[in-house]
């Protein structure tokens, strides 16, 4: 049991480390920002098994851990950023070391007219009142206790800005990493991703984790797509595993927009990602996939809140997850179809495949609807993989554990396949096949 | 090739194969024929190595090997396949990409190079034209929104590209209407040589009209109680199993 004296005291001294001084940094409405909600941090309800979205994710452990916040550039190790990159992929690349953008291992160039991407650190010193037009907008800085610690520490993330109709020919990668050799790091990205009008880009989010590294990875990002604007955005998640991981995505977006989200979740010892969508206007588009796997050691949660307040938006969810040895699974799927959205059509489900007994999923598909003309559906399943189909590629002279192996990968190929960025369809399914003959092995 | 001698099986204590003997040697085609229940699918899922069936008593040799001591995929190896009554569905799974990793896993196990991407292509174009096969079938998922007639031939077509020593056809020619049986026979009988042999499972003569049977096995309650050539083939259809069946009990 935890206490919400225990969680303030724990956040508090976060916020208080020496580390974490930032006192007049930054143009004043983003000072005003951090002190509400480093006040909020006080008054938030402790995240224990009686608030819904927390019921079968305990932060007891995470509460546990000391952690100094990663706002100095010392924190930098050196890092070989050359075995991170994909082969053939030709992107506008956003490199950030333990939780700081590192200039030295990115590289922007030749970026179009009407585009802007960089650090938000920087953005703040030239073009803060820019900034101040979209931040914090789209955002619940007091979901809880961690968006607000988030906010409380601003500092660094990602900023992205395409304007009006413009196109980018090359996807922005942004790459996470983390290597910690000491004491555990708390790190905060903020990401700021905004599309203009008719806009057109795909961003690539990938957190990556070195060896036995100790951190907290508890990045938000507002993303504000507006109209007939199109973003494609994947994040693979492959935190250390040893590492905690928040993703807390706020989606915004406006009449006729299009957010392809997916998510593949592979590494952390304790990862969970929130997906909060809100549509502004009639016929937008927002369509999130998401692929996890769990095994010995690790919980991975998901969490989508999606809202269709306005007629004539679509939503698909659609979710699976590879579960083995005792690896833990949560799934809360929410969709919200409040009285005045005529229209909504929204789909979701949720699938998962158990390779071992021992393995745990909470599943909750839940559909909220108050208007009487939409088209909503869900399901969730949780299965095993079937004997019979073992059977048949075993009689083909294909070992079981190849067959089980070929089994989840079949599973798992929906959202593999709808990836778009070759590169990074390969990459996740390479690191889906080493996932699997670690998994399959194991059980053998 | 295959000598089954004395084979006792039961599935949960109940027994469905009691004593059944049979012997089938190197390019010869043996019908087994048999009512509902009589314990035909059970024989072939033994011989393939399915689990869940006791085999209580009896062995089978196959090539002087004990069979049974195997796993699946190891009879397979040895040259055993089963063409199935019911192919199941396997979805996500290429079958293109099935079939070249199960030819590649075989000849993995018998010392033999891999076919690259090339060749195993030439191969499963040839052999697909074989069955008739849409090519347009290979791109898609294994037997996923495959017709009763294509999951059928695409049973043959994994004969002809996997070249067993035995194949057992279990009940191939369910569902299937008369093209699709012709179709089918055509490649199985494109299949046989001297070095081949084929155990070929139905309810019905008419399969046997366009395979030719060397020998045909009448399946009773889990025993072989007679076996013939073609000529007993057709008594059957004539009178049924009715008077076999009786004559087995007195």
């Amino acid at each position: 049991m935890i206490t919400a004296e225990q969680q303030r005291s724990w956040a508090e001294m976060l916020m208080s480390h020496p580390d974490a001084d930032q006192s007049g940094q930054g143009p004043g409405w983003l000072v005003a920002a951090r002190k509400a909600a480093r006040q909020a941090v006080a008054e938030l309800p402790v995240l224990d098994r009686k608030q819904e979205a927390w019921r079968y994710t305990s932060i007891e452990a995470l509460l546990k851990q000391h952690f100094r916040p990663a706002l100095n550039t010392d924190n930098n190790p050196v890092l070989e950023i050359n075995d991170c990159l994909l082969p053939d992929f030709d992107t506008y690349r956003l490199v950030f070391a333990n939780g700081r953008y590192d200039p030295h291992l990115s590289s922007i160039k030749e970026l179009p007219r009407g585009v802007s991407l960089g650090s938000l650190r920087t953005a703040l010193t030239t073009d803060p009142e820019r900034l101040a037009t979209w931040f914090g907008h789209s955002a619940n800085h007091s979901a809880h206790v961690f968006t607000a610690m988030n906010t409380a520490l601003v500092n660094d993330g990602v900023f992205v800005h395409v304007e009006s109709q413009v196109q980018l020919d090359r996807p922005i990668e942004v790459i996470y990493l983390s290597q910690v050799d000491e004491d555990p790091l708390l790190m905060q990205p903020r990401n700021l991703i905004v599309l203009d009008a008719g806009a057109r880009a795909t961003l690539v989010e990938r957190f990556i984790g070195f060896g036995q590294s100790a951190y907290f990875h508890n990045n938000l990002t507002e993303i504000s797509v507006g109209q007939s604007a199109t973003l494609k955005h994947y994040r693979v998640q492959d935190e250390s595993r040893c590492a905690y991981h928040l993703s807390s995505l706020y989606l915004s977006q406006q009449a006729q927009s299009r957010y392809h989200g997916t998510t593949l979740a592979f590494g952390g010892a304790w990862a969970r990602t929130e997906y909060n969508t809100t549509f502004k206007q009639e016929g937008a588009v927002c369509e999130l996939n998401g692929l996890y796997t769990v095994g010995d050691q690790q919980l991975t949660d998901f969490h989508l809140d999606v809202r269709h307040s306005v007629p004539g938006c679509a939503s698909r969810e659609q979710f699976k997850g590879v579960l083995y040895g005792k690896g833990r699974a949560v799934f809360d799927g929410r969709i919200l179809v409040e009285k005045q959205a005529q229209h909504s059509d929204a789909q979701l489900t949720n699938d998962n495949l158990m390779l071992t007994r021992n393995a745990e999923v909470d599943t909750k598909p839940q559909l909220e609807i108050y208007a009487d003309d939409v088209k909503c559906s869900h399901g969730t399943t949780v299965g095993q993989l079937d004997p019979q189909q073992v059977f048949y590629l075993r009689s083909r002279g294909i070992d079981e554990n190849a067959a089980r192996k070929m089994l989840c990968l079949g599973f798992a190929s929906e959202i593999l396949d709808s990836i778009e960025v070759p590169a990074l369809r390969d990459a996740a399914t390479g690191k889906l096949h080493d996932t699997l003959n670690a998994a399959v092995e194991a059980e053998g | 090739m295959l000598s089954i001698k004395n084979l006792q099986v039961a599935i949960e204590d109940k027994a469905i194969l009691r004593a059944l003997n049979l012997d089938v040697g190197s390019g010869e085609v043996h019908a087994i024929m048999g009512p509902n229940g009589s314990g035909k699918s059970t024989l072939s899922h033994v011989l393939a190595g399915r689990e869940g069936y006791q085999v209580t008593a009896g062995e089978v040799l196959f090539e002087g090997e004990d069979l049974l001591a195997l796993q699946p995929e190891q009879r397979a190896h040895k040259g055993i396949f089963l063409g199935m009554q019911y192919p199941v569905e396997l979805p996500g799974v290429n079958n293109m990409m099935f079939m070249r990793e199960s030819l590649n896993a075989i000849r993995r196990a018998r010392g033999e190079a891999e076919l690259d991407a090339v060749e195993f292509m030439q191969r499963v174009r040839e052999k697909a034209r074989l069955v008739e096969l849409d090519e347009q079938l290979l791109k898609r998922n294994v037997n996923v929104g495959f017709s009763g007639g294509e999951k059928k031939r695409n049973e043959i077509l994994q004969m002809a590209m996997l070249e067993p020593r035995l194949a057992i056809l279990d009940e191939t020619d369910s569902g299937l209407d008369i093209d699709a049986l012709r179709i089918i026979a055509g490649g199985v009988n494109a299949l046989r040589s001297a070095e081949r042999s084929i155990i070929l499972i139905t309810h019905y003569q008419r399969l046997l009209d366009y395979i030719q049977p060397d020998t045909v096995h009448v399946l009773v309650d889990g025993r072989i109680v007679r076996s013939g050539d073609k000529q007993l083939a057709l008594e059957l259809e004539e009178k049924g199993y009715g008077w076999i069946e009786a004559e087995a009990a007195a």
